[in-house]
């Protein structure tokens, strides 16, 4: 009897065993790109029902943008327009289409579809995040004629174009007019089309979008796959295991986990420029602020001047990261003086705890004060929270009892709204995106009908709020290029030096990488996703790693 | 019924408590207009006590809301994922019987020896053991140092393997030690002592006699634990990027997309009552004692 049960069990484990060896992985297919990302978003094929970034992801390898970026340098360049022209009133922009482009019907893209992707992006069924500012900003749209279309503005609007690119927003995708006439929303969303450089296969909720690209040349670039597969992990050391493995080529990974993708062989790519890590003070205007250590400059100043960046960089984000611009402001912003705030930066943010004490002492806080903190972290960046309590450890060492309340983003976002209850007085972390324009995030966060409307409201605008107001006006009203760079440089002035919202590092996207799976690539300056570079990823054997 | 009405009213309120789902869709610059007209576009923008209406009248008729994130009915999106989470939890279930019956029966059989506390020491590895890290370390083993098998996702049959270890582990533990206890309780038996005594050799006593009368609880056991995998794998599914109900369960809390939650617990409430239902059913053929009116 023992015996018997004795053998029994060791037979079920060799069994066992053996059809786990018998099993192993599939063959890798070296023809797919493969890239395993923590979102999808909505993973809807309709660029009108999605609202953040992880349009970039799967939206982008199959519609173009009606402008585009400068690949080499960040920013904005050449799309489906290959020009454009702001009118000399500044109330107009014409754009001059690329010709010979063709949707993956064989279809020419024309005017008239640029057309009816704007007015279809700003339609009240849209919850395209731009949708809103779309409708606010344009007044008309003309077609010229088959590669010609004119955009009228309401009011002058000196980066409109840059507003239709993905550098920017999603508001410029370009979507075929003709074919979705025929097919209506529903067939259009199952088997969607564009002019991009792939073309849509299959998409499966939850787990995965497939694509395989054109066999004709595209002004993105040819892909050299033969097909792409997005696939939805969000687990991160799964992703890792993936890539690792071969069974993706290429993961997102957050920076703590940088040591363990170079320890496996994988190569790691990071995209400059994709946001800054910032704290700012609420409501310091409010009569509940009133009597606050943090209305005294000196205080705020004391603050920034406490913390040790480079530790921060060098240890919490493993060196992948930057040294920071003035708040919203990147090494490829436009409008503004880079060579001059990047030595700004070095000077003002530097790390002098012996001058912050003095000035909390000359402020009259020599023993400290008690400082509400709000640590949160925006989607996308998780590491946020091990920044923030950086801060407050830094913080803490110059004589600041920190209370900090780590807050999940969801429960603190509706607090930033309205009449801002409980936040007068307080500090939070927060985040600004890559962008090339400053001034759109200013008129969120420093004007006083801007949501956040750091410096005053409009029942409520004390001198500091109304030179904001001014300064953002300046900015946005000047057609002349040299005067609006010059207007520009006084606003990131003003806000640089109140030290209301002060950034802390400029972080990076990080990506694991096979190189077995693919070869060495460039990504764009401030563009994490990687829907607008899969058509440039060579082979490993086309270009391999060093 | 009343069940599942309270069910509604309860995660109705306690989704909403959450915050507010536009607050993650917009982007961080986004203006108090920009967040009026995406409540209007989602039909956040309805008082509370109408959107209750609306949700309870739609659920009668079998409607249970649109996914603001996924932008279509929460149901089809419920039953899109259901049978990849259907697919795994059989096996997950079959393999924690094959393990969990051998080694309770043995340890019920071999009482006191070194067998019985290794399996004490399994069933309380199981339970302690946090799925999560289960599944990271399956992975580092036979995918990334074996090679054996794949890290993760749905895919061919060696996909499966993983996934379903690492949820049927846990079951493992609790099935063994009920098994156990069931056959001790049954091995004392005058029947199994009269099937002794009449010369009935001792693996028919026990796989015949023993087991069929000791699984009467283990068979509750595995409805209750049908019902959990079906609607808690919400770990694994995560761990092994598995598209089904419990990730979908995890992705509507994150995004707080309120339909789509508020779908999921009640369809999976109903599941819950079936399972329960079908197990009862099933008292009446494994034990001739129970007989329904």
């Amino acid at each position: 009897m023992r015996s018997r049960l004795t053998l029994t069990l060791a037979g079920l484990a060799t069994l066992i065993l053996l059809v786990g060896v018998s099993l192993r992985a599939t063959a890798q297919d070296k023809d797919t790109l493969i890239i395993a990302l923590d979102t999808l978003g909505a993973q809807v094929m309709d660029p009108i029902a999605d609202t953040r970034a992880p349009h970039a992801h799967y939206h982008a390898p199959l519609w173009d943008s009606l402008v585009g970026f400068d690949l080499e340098k960040g920013g904005i360049g050449p799309g489906v327009a290959e020009r454009w022209e702001r009118a000399a009133d500044g109330r107009s922009w014409t754009f001059y289409l690329r010709k010979g482009q063709r949707f993956h019907n064989g279809d020419p893209v024309t005017a008239q579809d640029v057309k009816f992707s704007l007015e279809r992006t700003m339609s009240p069924e849209s919850i395209a995040s731009g949708a809103a500012a779309l409708r606010r900003a344009i007044d008309r749209i003309e077609v010229v004629d088959d590669h010609t279309v004119r955009v009228y503005t309401k009011g002058v609007i000196p980066h409109f174009a840059a507003s239709l690119s993905r550098a920017v927003f999603m508001e410029g995708t370009v979507m075929p007019k003709k074919y979705f006439e025929k097919v209506g929303e529903k067939g259009f969303r199952e088997k969607p089309i564009g002019s991009g450089p792939w073309k849509f296969v299959r998409n499966v909720p939850g787990d995965r979008i497939e694509y395989e690209a054109i066999d004709y040349p595209h002004w993105r670039g040819m892909p050299q796959f033969k097909r792409l597969t997005l696939l939805l992990v969000p687990e991160q050391s799964t992703r890792l295991a993936m890539v690792r493995t071969g069974e993706a080529s290429i993961a997102s990974i957050g920076p703590e986990a940088i040591k363990e993708a170079r320890a496996g062989g994988m190569r790691i790519v990071t995209v400059p420029g994709t946001m800054q890590a910032v704290y700012q003070f609420w409501g310091l205007y409010k009569p509940e602020a009133k009597g606050s250590p943090l209305t005294d400059i000196r205080v705020r100043e004391a603050l920034s001047l406490a913390i040790d960046r480079q530790q921060i960089i060098d240890h919490v984000m493993a060196k992948h990261a930057q040294w920071p611009m003035p708040f919203a402001t990147f090494r490829y912003s436009i409008d503004m003086d880079s060579a001059r705030w990047d030595d700004w930066a070095k000077t003002a943010l530097r790390y002098d705890p012996a001058r912050a004490k003095q000035l909390l002492a000359e402020a009259g806080h020599a023993g400290g004060f008690r400082l509400t903190f709000f640590n949160t972290a925006l989607p996308g960046t998780p590491f946020m929270i091990q920044i923030g309590e950086a801060v407050a450890g830094f913080w803490e060492k110059i004589g600041i009892k920190v209370d900090m309340k780590t807050t999940e983003w969801g429960a603190f976002d509706p607090m930033t709204r309205g009449e801002q209850k409980g936040l007068a007085g307080t500090a939070s972390m927060y985040r600004t995106a890559g962008r090339p324009e400053p001034a759109p995030r200013y008129i969120t966060t420093f004007t006083s009908k801007g949501t956040q409307h750091l410096f005053g409201d409009p029942q409520d605008c004390p001198a500091l709020c109304q030179e904001g107001d001014k300064a953002y006006e300046a900015v946005v009203g000047e057609r002349d290029d040299a005067k609006r760079t010059a207007a520009t440089n006084r606003m990131i002035d003003q806000v640089a030096k109140s030290w209301v919202a002060v950034p802390i590092i400029e972080g990076m996207g990080i990506w694991a990488v096979n190189p077995k799976r693919v070869g060495q690539f460039k990504p764009i300056p401030g563009r994490h996703e990687f829907g607008d570079v899969a058509e440039r990823m060579p082979r490993p054997e086309q270009r391999p790693w060093p | 019924m009343l069940l599942l009405v309270i069910l509604a009213l309860i995660v109705f309120a306690l989704a909403r408590v959450t915050g507010n789902p536009a607050d993650l869709l917009l982007r961080e610059d986004a203006t108090q207009e920009d967040r009026a007209h995406l409540l209007k576009a989602l039909g956040l923008d309805r008082p509370t006590h109408e959107q209750l209406l609306v949700f309870l009248g739609g659920a009668l008729r079998g409607d249970l809301g649109q996914s603001i994130r996924y932008r279509k009915p929460a149901v089809e999106v419920f039953f899109e994922r259901l049978p990849n989470t259907l697919t795994l939890v059989p096996l997950a279930l079959f393999g924690a019987v094959v393990m969990a019956i051998p080694l309770g029966m043995s340890a019920a059989v071999y009482r006191g020896t070194l067998l019985d506390r290794a399996a004490n020491a399994v069933a309380v590895l199981g339970i302690a053991t946090p799925s999560f890290w289960l599944g990271i370390v399956l992975i580092y083993v036979f995918s990334i140092t074996l090679g054996w098998l794949p890290s993760a996702r749905m895919g061919s049959p060696a996909h499966y393997v993983l996934p379903a270890i690492t949820l049927g582990a846990f079951l493992v533990a609790g099935m063994t030690r009920l098994v156990r206890s069931s056959v001790l309780e049954v091995l004392d038996s005058e029947f199994v002592k009269l099937a002794r005594l009449k010369g009935v050799s001792e693996v028919t006593v026990l796989w015949k006699h023993c087991l069929r009368n000791a699984m009467i609880p283990v068979v509750t056991l595995f409805g209750v634990f049908f019902a959990l995998l079906v609607t808690g794998a919400i770990v694994t599914e995560t761990v092994f990027a598995w598209p089904g109900v419990g990730r979908l369960t995890y992705e509507a809390v994150i995004f707080r997309d309120y339909p789509l939650l508020q779908a999921i617990i009640l369809l999976k409430a109903v599941i819950v009552l079936g399972v329960n239902l079908a197990v009862d059913i099933l008292y009446a053929y494994l034990d001739p004692r129970v007989r329904y009116a």
